[in-house]
């Protein structure tokens, strides 16, 4: 990575991850997704990463998305004022 | 870390508070596209809210909600933005194409791959497009924790429900 091709680099908006931000990145996700395995530890695919990393948010967002339909179901019969989502908050502040 | 227990207190109280603009008469007739956008929205706001500022895709969460107003068909605002990036993405190719050298060696080629899915990856983050890439990885982090535990609240309010409508299944 040549000094001239950086200053160009950077007028056109560079979109650089650093190989310290991609080793972080893989440490973080290991302990967060048990599922997310590199075959090779020692050799990490940038770009490899980033697509898992892509996929899991994708992922996360239609669980999201499908829990919102699902309460919407079911909250349509409670009301939200009423005795059962005081039990429901008690519950879940243990 | 964050103390996750806290967190995700804070989470539920604060969406059970969004939740309850929700049940006062004159919403009782939504649609179920409307309640489940409705029980979607607050949800995200309220866990974007937990982190008070400190991360720019919370930040920019609940400014686009409050932007896109009381409504929950706040859609067209993702549309133009989605637009001009492809615009921008095809300004940018044109270039390379007229580039003299045919071949593209190895590197150059998982260069622009991790390119590509860095952008990707920054239009997956709420407010990602403007994010630098020295706060990326630290933000797509956060991020990821935040929807973990939200959906882990979820899951569990959905569970609560599910006992309370048939507590003898």
């Amino acid at each position: 990575m040549s000094s001239g091709s950086r200053s160009s680099r950077q007028r056109s908006h560079s979109t650089r991850i650093s190989d310290d931000q991609i080793i972080q990145l893989v440490s973080k996700l290991r302990q967060l997704v048990p599922e997310i395995r590199n075959r090779r530890s020692d050799k990490v695919s940038a770009s490899k990463v980033l697509q898992e990393t892509c996929n899991y948010i994708k992922n996360l967002h239609r669980e999201v998305d499908d829990l919102s339909e699902r309460l919407g179901q079911l909250l349509s019969t409670i009301d939200a004022d009423s005795a059962e989502a005081a039990i429901i908050r008690s519950l879940l502040s243990n | 870390m964050r103390n996750q227990r806290s967190v995700k207190q804070e989470f539920l109280r604060k969406w059970i508070t969004g939740l309850r603009r929700y049940s006062c008469d004159e919403k009782k007739n939504m649609s179920f596209l409307e309640r489940k956008k409705a029980i979607k929205l607050s949800a995200d706001i309220a866990m974007a809210s937990t982190r008070d500022k400190t991360t720019r895709w919370s930040q920019a969460l609940i400014a686009n909600a409050s932007s896109s107003g009381d409504t929950l068909t706040g859609s067209s605002k993702n549309n133009s933005s989605r637009s001009r990036k492809k615009m921008l993405m095809m300004r940018r190719r044109r270039p390379k194409v007229k580039s003299a050298k045919k071949e593209m060696s190895a590197s150059c080629i998982a260069k622009r791959l991790v390119e590509k899915r860095t952008r990707k990856l920054k239009n997956l983050l709420p407010g990602g497009e403007s994010i630098d890439e020295g706060c990326l990885v630290e933000e797509t982090l956060d991020y990821i924790e935040s929807l973990r535990a939200q959906i882990e609240v979820m899951r569990y309010l959905v569970t609560a429900s599910q006992l309370i409508i048939n507590p003898y299944p």
